[in-house]
């Protein structure tokens, strides 16, 4: 049994008199017949009367139809020459790298009949071992994208490819022959080959200069890199091989650097409860990591540098090296004492990271790290990371030569400051002073709005290309589809201009030719993965530590750098003390907003809040207290260069009197023309700072106030309710030691049905708790394998998302031992805390405000549990779920007639109704909307109808295509034949799928775990899925 | 049933409507001019019989059987909505099964390559054409000149007869498809072909005797059903059968629906 009491939001803690009334109801709105038969309008309400004159209509017109029994002709067109490796309806599978980011995951794009339809994770790629994040799944829909370029323009206005290059290539020659400066603009470039192009283009054009820009940049890491170690370098950081990891700020599993490598790393030292690893975060933001933590502790951005310089000090103190100047630390000083005393325990074998873009806050965490001796083990510098390169005082110098008229010519690629430089106007009117400025976009963006040219790009999935995002580690890319439009490859447009006449292609193969010699380029292809020379010990995440150790010594200049970065810190928090912090962030699902024209990442949930299509001042309780503000309201949030009405939202978690909004927002979404139709979200880019050599994410001089009117935010949290039942299990790792069987719930069964028989296969999955992080990976690639429509805002609204898959987010205040404890972590603050466990309805008045800061949060992917007993099945007038005597719960659409009993019998709710025909209906203008679009479509799922009810297949057409594949090649299904699509790309591995049959397979075990249980065993109903309960490795362990 | 049925109907309830009203007109004017009492066909021809039943009883039989017989047809009727056995369209080239698979006893797979490997048996590319008909172009027949179908075969591919070299532009042979199933429903011909062993003219008849390939089976749900309910899996010789076999320890006869072959998600997901 869990010990913990878990809620779902503050709704269902405070009994708001809505979240009860919502709980009386199956479905959070009435139906609506009115819509359903108008879809029009939705004002327009029809009578009884209307409803028979319809009813009349469609029956006589049936039979009409009926009556013409011809089906339309279809046509059939085959190749005119048939590829050899192509067969119809099967499909083929490339190797080639995602590049939703410059992580540098390497990708398998599944192909059906020359259209990709699926990417996966590259189980060859040791950066990600075949796992992928939600934005490499969505990069596909970015493809099949109507905001595209479909030509080159000169002024918005068509223009031939020929012509471009001529008008430019003159303008080119002759500001390089006048000797003024033209810059190439561009994002992360860890590419060799496009390094080369670029090289190509410096070359030819002399007075150019690359620069290199992110709008979410890690810069002050390589500066402070620099000056602590002499090396300008991004490190790799290693969280396997820690057994204690203190963040600072850093959401490495969701957002920063290397996201699906990190999860990958950390949750091998986690799903073994056994050694399992200490995991303290410290934050502003209750951010997916910070989520996860064992230990989280809420702190104001401008605490960062004051923490650690205590905890330097603590350290300091045992290794001997002199003390900096600091300031006392208001609150739960031992958080600091005990987490030095774990990282002194762990020398070499702890991890201290910050995501902060200080270039102070860095210094000190460097000499927190060389002082643990984790320079070299956990903090690779040898193999570093070309995961984000930019330069942000470069580009801060940019900005500034562009507005003084300095720079003649400007190239953009892959950035886009005029959405996200925190000063865009001053960007765009420095760009009118350019004799020439030219966007190699492959997508509509503001930066190619305000350029004379925009040479379209091909997207990545029409692309060459090669990439070395670890030093020593290639991957290429390759093309998986002809390309759609008139455009041409970026890289290929610099080496036009170069007067290189050859392709990208033949370019990356001399490249690597040169580059290296004996290397077979097509093996590399097929494989889409080399480990270069310099590697020294493998990526693949493993908690062993290798001998191989490179201990890079700090800088003689260091320990002077460190005394003013200390000042520096102590002053900064010392004047902005009392202010309101705010703190920008970026989202699991949108990022830095490259892709916001993506349904599929605008729908994704965001993992905490649930919040989807918009962003919104995220406040803490006390916050919102104070200043009388409640969540949808509107506030006017005034700060650097933004003055803009965004909702608000209470986030239990958010560090008190604290705010923080995320960016990549503020962009427009796109009709199936190809025209901006509306905005989604805040574009909040303007709060950034130029701190001290760096932009800083963190701004002390904004204000919000309460503006007039409110907003309705489509969260996906309460759209369901828990009821006080302990759908989340979770322990301490000392409870848990102590007791193991803890988890399991003695319980009596009663049955009135027949026991089934499986003998043949039994299909059943387990699910990790401990090593789910809650990413939502699994949603999107779940999205795309089973053809889940986007409904939008509205109706995500009116809860009636489709996902199949979804991730519950629980809350709940960590209870700890009574013993000895009062005095750790805050524990004041809840000592007397009683949740409302029968259910009265009254909120419970105890919990103060500022406990909600404390919030412990848990993650449980939902999805059909296949039950055995399935009270869906015996519903259904129609027969149209029934259950397969391999223990799956299957739907057949084309029996529903949409009653919705099933839905309204379903313990799990995860069962959802199409309200629409999501394809070919304006109303919904995403990808199923439109012929391009469309091209994403799984063919062999069924695009389900309006008034058909859906779920989680457990993806049969996998289940049945890998039996297939076992009987043609003769031969029986071997354990990891068959992965249902969230499996697969999941990066912790949380999710086993199997035949409980097979006595050998990896979900056998994990059915017999000690920690496995079934969500609502009392109710008898035999789901097929179990759940490891979460073990939290808290500091309650008695030493 | 066609538009004519349809129109056939309406003239018969506009007719019977007609008749009805020229009773009671003619009733109207017999009541006025009782005098004028012309004889009534309709009692003079049914009231000797007619008047000796309850009125109505007669009423509901006579509906009931209406009933009967208008839903008898429905039923029957709705059993062919969808049905398209025996479609025949013309194609765009007048290519005989019967001389190629009948006549030269070509393989199946030589042209459907890959229904062994896919769910589709797939149309042959026009290339594939091209392996014989880049010199088989029945001059013979037609005076010197080539084949007009084997021209057609030359249009598709771009294939210039006279230089003999790929020329042109090809252009698209649009075929009609013949075989429909709705999208609801999945089918994989290497399941049947290659695992089941299944003859081709099972399902699609005697093709190598059709000179215009028609539809031989229903292709609805009741056919698959009956053929999975009856025929037996082939055990011998597959990894996979045998290791399921031996777990569901059913008797030697094994049917396809004790394998599950009749549940709903093995074909509509």
């Amino acid at each position: 049994m869990s010990n913990n009491q878990y809620w779902k939001g503050l709704e269902e803690l405070n009994k708001s008199p809505e979240f009860m009334k919502r709980q009386s109801n199956e479905f959070m709105e009435g139906i609506p017949m009115n819509e359903a038969f108008n879809e029009e309008t939705y004002e327009l309400s029809s009578t009884r009367r209307d409803f028979l004159k319809y009813f009349g209509f469609t029956v006589s017109s049936a039979a009409i139809l009926a009556a013409c029994n011809k089906a339309p002709v279809r046509n059939v067109i085959p190749y005119a020459f048939k590829p050899a490796e192509v067969v119809p309806g099967t499909a083929n599978w490339y190797s080639s790298t995602c590049n939703a980011c410059s992580a540098g995951c390497g990708t398998i794009v599944k192909v059906r009949e020359g259209r990709p339809v699926k990417v996966e994770g590259n189980p060859d790629n040791k950066i990600n071992n075949g796992a992928l994040c939600a934005v490499g799944h969505a990069e596909l829909l970015s493809l099949y994208d109507k905001a595209r370029y479909e030509g080159p323009l000169k002024d918005k206005a068509n223009i031939e490819i020929g012509a471009l290059d001529k008008e430019v290539m003159a303008s080119l020659n002759e500001i390089s022959l006048a000797n003024e400066e033209i810059v190439i603009l561009t994002s992360t470039v860890n590419s060799p080959s496009t390094r080369g192009a670029i090289k190509e283009f410096i070359n030819k054009y002399p007075t150019s200069k690359h620069i290199q820009y992110e709008e979410f940049s890690s810069y002050a890491i390589q500066a402070a890199n620099e000056k602590s170690f002499g090396k300008l370098v991004l490190p790799s950081y290693r969280f396997d091989k820690a057994n204690v990891i203190v963040s600072f700020g850093a959401d490495f599993l969701g957002t920063w650097i290397s996201p699906v490598q990190f999860t990958q790393q950390y949750t091998a030292g986690r799903k073994a409860i056994n050694g399992m690893s200490r995991h303290i975060q410290f934050e502003t933001n209750l951010s997916l990591t910070g989520s996860n933590a064992d230990v989280r502790v809420p702190i104001t951005p401008s605490q960062e540098g004051i923490y650690l310089l205590n905890l330097y000090n603590k350290i300091a103190s045992s290794t001997g090296a002199p003390a900096l100047a600091a300031t006392t630390i208001e609150g739960p000083v031992n958080m600091i004492e005990n987490t030095a005393k774990e990282l002194l325990a762990n020398k070499g074998k702890s991890i201290v990271v910050s995501g902060s873009n200080d270039i102070n806050v860095q210094l000190l965490v460097n000499a927190i790290n060389s002082a643990l001796e984790n320079i070299g083990t956990t903090v690779d510098m040898t193999n570093y990371s070309k995961q984000k390169m930019s330069d942000d005082a470069a580009m801060e110098q940019f900005v500034n030569d562009l507005s003084e008229g300095k720079v003649k010519a400007v190239i953009v690629y892959g950035a886009n400051p005029s959405y996200n430089y925190y000063n865009a106007t001053k960007f765009n009117e420095g760009l009118k002073k350019a004799k020439l400025s030219i966007s190699l976009a492959t997508t509509h963006d503001e930066t190619a709005d305000n350029c004379m040219y925009v040479m379209p790009s091909h997207h990545t999935f029409e692309s060459w290309n090669d990439h070395e995002a670890i030093a020593g580690q290639y991957s290429l890319t390759q093309p998986t589809i002809a390309p759609i439009f008139n455009t041409r490859q970026a890289q290929e447009t610099l080496l036009a201009w170069s007067g290189v006449n050859t392709d990208f292609y033949g370019f990356i193969k001399q490249t690597w030719a040169s580059n290296h010699s004996g290397v077979d380029f097509n093996a590399v292809l097929e494989k889409g993965y080399l480990a270069g020379a310099a590697v020294i010990e493998d990526l693949k995440p493993s908690k062993s530590i290798k001998a191989t150790k490179t201990v890079i010594a700090t800088t003689t200049t260091a320990n002077a750098n460190l005394d003013s970065a200390a000042t520096s810190l102590v002053k900064l928090d010392a004047d902005n003390k009392g202010k309101v912090q705010v703190k920008l962030y970026e989202k699991v699902g949108l990022r830095q907003g490259r892709m916001s024209n993506n349904p599929w990442l605008q729908e994704l949930p965001d993992p905490i809040s649930k919040v989807t299509w918009d962003n919104y001042v995220a406040s803490s309780i006390v916050y919102a207290s104070k200043n009388n503000l409640a969540d949808g309201n509107l506030v006017t949030l005034k700060g650097g260069s933004v003055a803009t009405e965004i909702p608000f939202l209470r986030q239990p978690g958010q560090a008190n009197n604290t705010l923080s909004i995320a960016v990549g927002y503020g962009r427009p979404r796109y009709d199936k023309a190809g025209v901006p139709i509306e905005v989604i979200g805040k574009n909040v880019y303007g709060l950034v700072t130029f701190v001290n050599g760096a932009y800083s994410y963190i701004s002390y001089e904004s204000s919000i106030e309460k503006a007039s009117g409110s907003y309705t935010l489509a969260q996906t949290q309460t759209h369901h309710t828990l009821e006080g039942r302990d759908h989340y299990r979770s322990t301490s790792l000392s409870k848990y030691t102590a007791n193991p069987k803890s988890f399991q719930k003695q319980i009596e069964v009663i049955s009135l049905w027949e026991e089934r028989d499986y003998r043949g296969h039994k299909w059943v999955m387990a699910v990790d708790l401990n090593a789910c992080t809650g990413c939502g990976s699994c949603v999107v690639a779940c999205n795309n394998e089973n053809n889940v429509p986007v409904v939008g805002r509205d109706q995500v609204g009116r809860g009636r998302e489709m996902h199949w898959m979804r991730i519950d987010r629980y809350f709940t205040f960590e209870e700890f031992d009574t013993d000895g404890a009062k005095d750790r972590y805050r524990s004041d603050f809840y000592s007397d805390l009683k949740v409302d466990t029968d259910h009265d309805g009254a909120a419970n008045e105890k919990i103060s405000d500022e406990a909600f800061e404390n919030v412990s949060v848990g993650f449980q992917p939902m999805m059909c549990q296949h039950c055995g007993h399935a009270p869906c099945e015996s519903v259904c007038p129609v027969l149209a779920t029934t259950h397969s005597g391999e223990g799956l719960n299957q739907m057949t659409y084309n029996r529903c007639i949409g009653t919705k009993y099933c839905a309204n019998n379903c313990p799990y709710k995860v069962r959802r109704f199409n309200w629409y025909r999501f394809n070919d209906n304006d109303k919904f203008d995403y990808q199923f909307n439109n012929d391009l679009g469309k091209m994403v479509i799984n063919p062999d799922v069924t695009v389900r109808t309006r008034g058909v009810m859906e779920k989680c297949s457990f993806c049969i057409q996998r289940i049945q295509d890998a039996k297939l594949t076992a009987k043609r090649e003769n031969r029986t299904i071997v354990d990891g034949d068959m992965k249902t699509a969230c499996q697969q790309t999941c990066p912790s591995g949380a999710i086993v799928f199997g035949d409980i049959n097979d006595k050998n397979s990896e979900v056998h075990k994990l059915f017999n775990n000690e920690r496995a249980y079934h969500v609502l065993e009392d109710i008898g109903v035999q789901p097929s899925v179990k759940y490891m309960g979460k073990v939290r490795n808290t500091f309650d362990q008695k030493a | 049933m066609n538009i004519y049925n349809i129109l056939a109907l309406i003239l018969l309830l506009i007719i019977i409507f007609l008749l009805r009203i020229k009773r009671h007109l003619t009733k109207a004017i017999n009541e006025k001019f009782p005098d004028n009492l012309e004889p009534d066909w309709i009692v003079d021809t049914f009231q000797p019989w007619y008047f000796h039943l309850n009125k109505i009883i007669g009423l509901i039989s006579v509906t009931l059987l209406g009933l009967i017989l208008l839903g008898g047809y429905g039923f029957w009727y709705s059993f062919k909505i969808g049905n398209q056995q025996g479609y025949q369209p013309d194609q765009p080239i007048k290519f005989s099964h019967q001389q190629h698979a009948g006549l030269y006893k070509m393989d199946c797979r030589y042209c459907h390559s890959v229904a062994e490997k896919s769910k589709n048996a797939s149309i042959p590319s026009p290339g594939t054409c091209m392996n014989c008909h880049r010199y088989v172009q029945a001059t013979a027949k037609y005076n010197g000149s080539i084949s007009p179908e084997i021209k057609k075969i030359y249009e598709a591919t771009g294939w210039d007869p006279d230089s003999n070299k790929y020329l042109y532009a090809p252009k698209d042979l649009k075929w009609v498809r013949i075989h429909n199933l709705p999208d609801l429903a999945y089918f994989n011909h290497s399941q049947h072909v290659k695992v089941g062993k299944v003859q081709c003219q099972t399902c699609h008849g005697q093709i190598q005797t059709m000179k215009v390939v028609q539809q031989f089976s229903t292709l609805q749900m009741g056919w698959c059903i009956d053929c999975h309910r009856t025929s037996n899996v082939n055990v011998e010789g597959n990894k996979y059968y045998e290791e399921i076999h031996k777990r569901l320890k059913k008797g030697d006869k094994w049917t396809e629906e004790q394998n599950g072959g009749t549940e709903c998600g093995k074909c509509h997901y």
